[in-house]
């Protein structure tokens, strides 16, 4: 009896100490990027740094932006780009997903495989022949070009998250619907999308911050005027590498938008993007 | 008119049908192009592309490339390290937050951060940190008494290469411990109070529940993780630019600098299809593995 509470008392400081250090380990480097962020360059060269309270400034987030005035035209770009690519993924995706999911189409498991499969490309591949593509189409350098290639990560994820949120819907309504008269096109529009708005928003959220996160296409298609936020975190992070308070509060203000969504919608995202992949 | 359900196929195509033409436009035909691309002398010269059709000289020449067979190696280390590493330490991650202890929101909030910033973000950040003469983790190890000289993490080749692949771990291990989150919770409890009333301790149960009902997922997290250690890009991109000497130069940054600096088109091309060709294989087991799903799902 007293041998097996000293072993539960060793599992429990087991598992108390493995949570510390997990949380200690992934949240440490990021709270560092908060703080030093705060923080004035010779305070942050200091040996030691300096910690003591007149190091703390907001003047690195005024500073960024008078040190790369574009940030702005970035964070817009990126907005717009995130913006456009997940509403036409979610409109185009949702219809082929409820297709896909109940309409009995001859294939759909060949198809879906294809869709699955394609998500699993490495980007580079696809990157080459579209970079010669958006050359001959004078869109290099343009946000439509963005739009157009992240729909190739974003649609295929779309449509594979939201079949398994349809399967999941109960065929009662729909049946009943059916028998009622309505068109399938009126079920769909009128049944499912209703009641299916917060799986939509939750793949719209997913999404959004995998293109708002997107830097390789960004990097190759965009010269000027169409760059995005994380490639001007990339050139800044270049240009001005001994300004570190500067660095890292221009790429605070690049998580801050995304790390917001993910932590509001923590759980529609763990739930529908975790069991997406393991189901199947 | 038709039956209903020939109503119900027509209007299935109809639905279905914007999303495959989008689909085959910037996926099918990218990959088929780069197959072509692969077999031409292709530079990119004052805004025009020459091309000149060679066969699969591109392909002959990969063989014989020191660097190229450098990066081979280079990502077949990472990679294998990488998966090991993230899967392990990702298992016990999610062991921990079954645990009635680690059930608060808290802990999946941490869980998606590392997931949720963006890797140029993470890159940058990690970048600072590891700095030579400033950085927060050489001053914390001198403090510590632990180094007596700063370490140049990213500037020593060899050191370079596992620096990279420890940031990489760090940003992989929550995510994938997600996943294992979620076959964790499919285990049924019953399992678990049977074999206490066998007698079975937490060990035993462990060996003999959790890891046979788990490893559907576990084979998904590997083929998931060794897929996306392959793609590494943004990390190398932001941290070393392949240097030093060529130390951290991984196959997705060659064909990248092959293709996009070097402006030799076709050759990356061939190289973009090596990486393409690994992932493929990888691909269709990944799906072969979810087929009792796609299965029950059947049109």
């Amino acid at each position: 009896m007293f041998r097996r509470r000293i072993g539960r008392l060793a599992g429990r400081s087991v598992v108390v100490v493995g949570l510390a250090m997990f949380v200690l380990i992934t949240v440490a480097p990021l709270a560092w990027l908060a703080i030093s962020s705060l923080m004035e360059q010779q305070a942050l060269t200091a040996k030691p740094p300096d910690f003591s309270s007149s190091s703390f400034t907001l003047a690195n987030y005024t500073g960024v932006f008078a040190a790369a005035a574009q940030l702005g035209q970035g964070f817009a770009n990126s907005f717009l780009v995130a913006s456009f690519t997940t509403a036409i993924a979610i409109a185009v995706g949702a219809p082929a997903a409820y297709a896909l999911a109940r309409l009995s189409i001859p294939g759909a498991n060949a198809i879906l495989v294809m869709i699955l499969g394609t998500q699993m490309l490495p980007g580079i591949v696809i990157a080459i022949p579209l970079f010669i593509v958006m050359s001959h189409l004078g869109l290099v350098d343009t946000r439509l070009a963005l739009v157009i290639v992240y729909l190739s990560f974003n649609l295929p994820i779309v449509i594979w998250i939201l079949r398994g949120f349809f399967l999941a819907i109960p065929p009662g309504i729909e049946r009943a619907a059916a028998v009622d008269g309505a068109t399938t096109a009126q079920i769909f529009r009128l049944i499912v999308l209703p009641i299916s708005l917060s799986p939509l928003f939750a793949t719209g959220v997913f999404a959004f911050i995998e293109s708002w996160n997107e830097f390789f296409f960004a990097l190759i298609l965009t010269r000027q005027s169409a760059r995005t936020a994380p490639l001007m975190i990339s050139q800044f992070a270049g240009q001005y590498q001994t300004v570190f308070g500067q660095m890292m509060a221009a790429a605070a203000l690049a998580i801050a938008p995304v790390v917001a969504l993910a932590i509001l919608f923590r759980n529609m995202i763990m739930k529908g993007f975790a069991e997406g992949m393991v189901k199947g | 008119m038709g039956t209903l359900e020939q109503r119900r196929r027509r209007a299935g195509y109809a639905a279905l049908a914007p999303a495959l033409l989008v689909l085959v436009l910037i996926l099918a035909y990218p990959i088929v192009d780069s197959m072509l691309l692969s077999l031409q002398d292709l530079r990119a010269a004052g805004g025009t592309f020459e091309g000149r059709f060679i066969g699969f000289s591109n392909y002959g020449a990969l063989l014989a490339d020191r660097t190229f067979r450098a990066a081979l190696w280079a990502t077949a280390y990472f990679t294998a390290i990488e998966v090991v590493a993230v899967v392990l330490l990702a298992l016990g991650v999610a062991l921990l937050l079954v645990h009635p202890f680690g059930r608060f929101g808290i802990f999946r909030i941490v869980l998606l951060l590392p997931w949720a910033i963006a890797p140029v973000a993470n890159a940058v950040l990690w970048k600072w940190i590891l700095h030579a003469n400033y950085g927060i983790l050489n001053t914390l190890l001198t403090e510590l008494g632990l180094i007596e000289r700063n370490v140049i993490w990213l500037g020593t080749p060899g050191l370079a290469l596992h620096t990279v692949l420890a940031v990489d771990i760090w940003k992989s291990v929550p995510f994938i411990a997600i996943l294992l989150l979620a076959g964790l919770s499919k285990v049924p409890p019953v399992l678990y109070r049977a074999a206490r009333l066998d007698g079975a301790n937490a060990w035993q149960q462990f060996l003999h529940i959790t890891l046979p009902q788990l490893r559907p997922t576990i084979a998904v997290a590997v083929i998931l993780q060794t897929l996306w250690s392959l793609r590494i890009f943004d990390l190398i991109f932001v941290m070393t630019k392949g240097g030093p000497a060529d130390g951290t130069v991984l196959l997705n940054f060659l064909a990248y600098r092959t293709t996009f600096n070097f402006l030799d088109l076709g050759y990356g091309a061939a190289i973009a299809n090596v990486i393409f060709a690994v992932s493929l294989v990888l691909a269709l087991g990944y799906i072969w593995l979810l087929r009792p799903g796609l299965q029950k799902a059947g049109g």
